[in-house]
């Protein structure tokens, strides 16, 4: 029997248009979310599954020179507190009791701290940075509730102060902000890290789970030229040089001048950890190393480079004579010796041995201003010395080319006046005069290490030729000379034990443009006399007692350079001691 | 009458026992049971993962745990070497700063200095041989 086919009624297409409608705008929906908007949903869930970390690099340690640590980095522990957490007063009770018995603390003042934090909107309350790795691996595991550490690192000097002024400080974030830590930040930083991870919602990677890591590329060390044992010493004796001739501050250095590492480099006032505070305006002040960056007038230590010019040229030689009257005029105006003495006919020497200006003159002028000042721009005077710490001054003086300038400016730069340098370019000038005249790149950093144990090290470098070596060695004969004054059984300035040449400086200190009582007393001396293996820069400045750079140097000076010289192994060349 | 009571024609039947797994398709257990071990097969593999997993991050943790150990102890090692303890050491144990050390010439040669074990030694990288010159290939044909 034939089937009649069905005619839809309404009441089944309403309802199936009905639900094909909602179908449609399902599918709608899907195709908006899924399709139109799906590369913001990716990122999105991106966002909320990837984690990120960067992982930092262990900053690289600074050594001196035989390998012992100056400074390192530590790990420590930043402990904050989740104020959320402490707002239950049990937990807060319980947190502040455990935190403050560990790190000791007022627990009242700490809740109470927290508290406010937590009224100001702070989530994370910070109790304390670089709080010890052993006690932050305690109060981690402890349970206590609301806490919360994050792993961090803090340096160390386990010599105390000891070469501080080259070393610097690192800020919070560790990195340099002073010294060494500063001017190789980059290579003691090393590179931080990154890891990349899907992570789940403690935040914890899910095992297994897409995992990408950079790794660190932990930071060099750096092993400086200055030794310890030296720099201490050179310390210590600055800080009773300081107290005893009632200065303001001062400077001592020790180089090798055959090479231009700084072996130490001691200034006052200077960086000390043990009283540093960042608070204080006047602490900021002391984060300069002044042998780099403060400039004096050098006074007579500078008729060594009018010497060694004068006689490189040939205008004069050690015994060329002159008639020291007291005085010279240059240009109208009156120019005395240091003492308002009379000293007659002079050699060369006798100018270096008495430190007479009015012969410093006659060199300067037979040598002519051109001559003169190339000798300085030679000896490296008015350029900076490169010696690696940021704030170098490069020092000035006078040329006939600046507005103002007058014979009298050159003259005077002959016994060192009238031109301004910093405590490193003189002790560089004169270990060029010495040292068979070679201008050496004073530098305070002798290799860089990197993780794997592969040394780098920074080769002396030759800046240029300032005179010859036979001029060199005729400087040394007459510094010597100058030495050899002292009476026989007085180490005045001439060291016991070693052969040794020097002079000494004492500057009146330039104010608003003339100069008044107060002075700068220095002395440099080196020693061995036919091989210099040191060279020692002694300055005072402005000392009360006003004595002179060879009464206030130069016994600094004699004694140092035996005990320097003897810690060294240097064989004694004179005196009892002599093998 | 044969083909009435032996429909197989002759061949002999025991008697119809009942089975106790009577009705069983064991070919339907068997793919059950391969599908529940092959179910079973990635969760014991990701189980397996998950433990390696949550090891490996305990390692890393205990790794840098370690590096911070490392970190005190090589300050711990500086502090011990430190100018102010070998000082305050050498007073502790009678010694005093020399003030004039005596210097003595010895004219006799100093002992060698101690062989360091092969071992210890970098490796020792064989010369390269020169190149041979090129007539030797031509010689090397004479007889």
């Amino acid at each position: 029997m034939p089937h009649e086919r069905g005619h839809g009624t309404r009441r089944v297409w309403v309802p199936a248009a009905f639900f094909g409608a909602f179908a449609l705008i399902i599918l709608g929906r899907l195709v908006q979310l899924q399709v139109v908007e799906h590369p913001k949903y990716a990122k999105a869930a991106e966002n909320e599954l990837v984690g990120s970390n960067t992982v930092y690099a262990p900053r690289g340690s600074i050594l001196d020179r035989n390998g012992d640590v100056l400074a390192l980095s530590v790990n420590t522990w930043d402990v904050y507190v989740n104020t959320n957490v402490w707002k239950d007063p049990a937990k807060a009770a319980a947190g502040a009791s455990a935190i403050g018995k560990a790190l000791g603390l007022d627990p009242a003042k700490l809740e109470k701290s927290v508290t406010d934090a937590a009224a100001g909107g702070t989530v994370d309350y910070l109790v304390q940075r670089d709080v010890d790795y052993d006690l932050g691996n305690q109060l981690v595991s402890s349970g206590v509730p609301g806490i919360i550490t994050q792993q961090d690192s803090q340096r160390v000097h386990p010599d105390g102060d000891v070469g501080s002024s080259i070393l610097g400080i690192t800020g919070t974030d560790n990195t340099g902000l002073a010294g060494i830590e500063d001017s190789y930040n980059e290579i003691l930083q090393g590179k931080a890290g990154k890891t990349i991870y899907e992570r789940d919602a403690t935040d914890q990677p899910i095992p297994y789970g897409e995992y990408n890591a950079v790794d660190p590329v932990a930071g060099e060390d750096v092993e400086l030229t200055i030794d310890r044992y030296i720099q201490k010493m050179a310390e210590d004796t600055l800080t009773k040089a300081v107290a005893q001739h009632q200065a303001k501050g001062g400077d001592i250095i020790v180089m090798d001048p055959q090479t231009g590492e700084i072996l130490a480099d001691a200034t006052m006032p200077g960086l000390e950890y043990s009283t540093l505070d960042l608070n204080d305006p006047a602490s900021l002040a002391l984060l300069r190393n002044r042998s780099v960056t403060d400039l004096y007038e050098p006074g007579s230590v500078m008729k060594i480079v009018t010497a060694s010019g004068a006689i490189n040229n040939g205008v004069v030689t050690p015994d060329t004579t002159y008639v020291d009257t007291g005085e010279v005029t240059v240009a109208g105006i009156t120019l005395k010796n240091w003492d308002d003495s009379v000293y007659g006919t002079q050699t060369m020497t006798g100018v270096l041995q008495n430190s007479i200006n009015t012969g410093a003159v006659f060199m300067e002028q037979r040598l002519g201003t051109a001559a003169f000042q190339h000798y300085l721009d030679a000896f490296g005077f008015g350029q900076l010395t490169g010696i690696g710490l940021n704030g170098e001054a490069p020092g000035i003086f006078r040329r006939p080319t600046d507005p103002g300038f007058s014979p009298v400016d050159v003259a005077t730069q002959a016994f060192g006046q009238s031109i301004s340098v910093t405590p490193v370019q003189m002790i560089t000038a004169v270990a060029a005069a010495i040292n068979g005249g070679k201008l050496m790149k004073p530098h305070l950093v002798k290799a860089t290490i990197s993780a794997d144990g592969v040394v780098h090290p920074v080769q002396p470098q030759v800046i240029r030729q300032a005179v010859t070596p036979q001029t060199s060695a005729t400087m040394r004969m007459m510094l010597n000379a100058v030495v050899e004054q002292d009476p026989p059984n007085e180490s005045l300035r001439n060291p016991t034990n070693y052969t040794a040449g020097g002079k000494s400086g004492t500057a009146n200190i330039p104010i608003y443009g003339t100069y008044n009582d107060t002075q700068i007393a220095s002395f440099i001396g080196f020693a061995p006399l036919n091989n210099p293996q040191i060279l020692i820069l002694i300055k005072l400045d402005d000392n009360l007692d006003l004595m002179t750079g060879t009464m206030a140097g130069g016994p600094i000076f004699s004694k140092m350079a035996d005990d320097i010289l003897a810690y060294m192994g240097v064989p004694p060349d004179k005196g009892p001691n002599k093998p | 009458m044969a083909a009435i009571n032996h429909p197989l024609g002759g061949a002999r039947r025991g008697l119809p026992i009942p089975s106790p797994f009577g009705g069983i398709n064991w070919w339907i257990v068997g793919a059950i049971i391969i599908v529940a071990v092959s179910a079973m097969l990635p969760v014991l593999q990701n189980s397996t993962a998950t433990s390696e997993g949550f090891n490996a991050q305990r390692s890393r943790a205990d790794e840098a745990q370690l590096q911070g150990q490392v970190s005190v102890l090589e300050a711990d090692v500086a502090q011990l070497t430190s100018l102010s303890r070998i000082e305050r050491r050498a007073q502790e144990i009678g010694l005093h700063p020399t003030s004039n050390p005596i210097y003595v010439h010895v004219d006799v040669a100093g002992p060698e200095p101690a062989k360091i074990p092969s071992s210890y030694l970098p490796p020792v990288v064989a010369k390269p041989l020169p190149p041979a010159p090129w007539w030797r290939s031509i010689v090397d044909w004479l007889p």
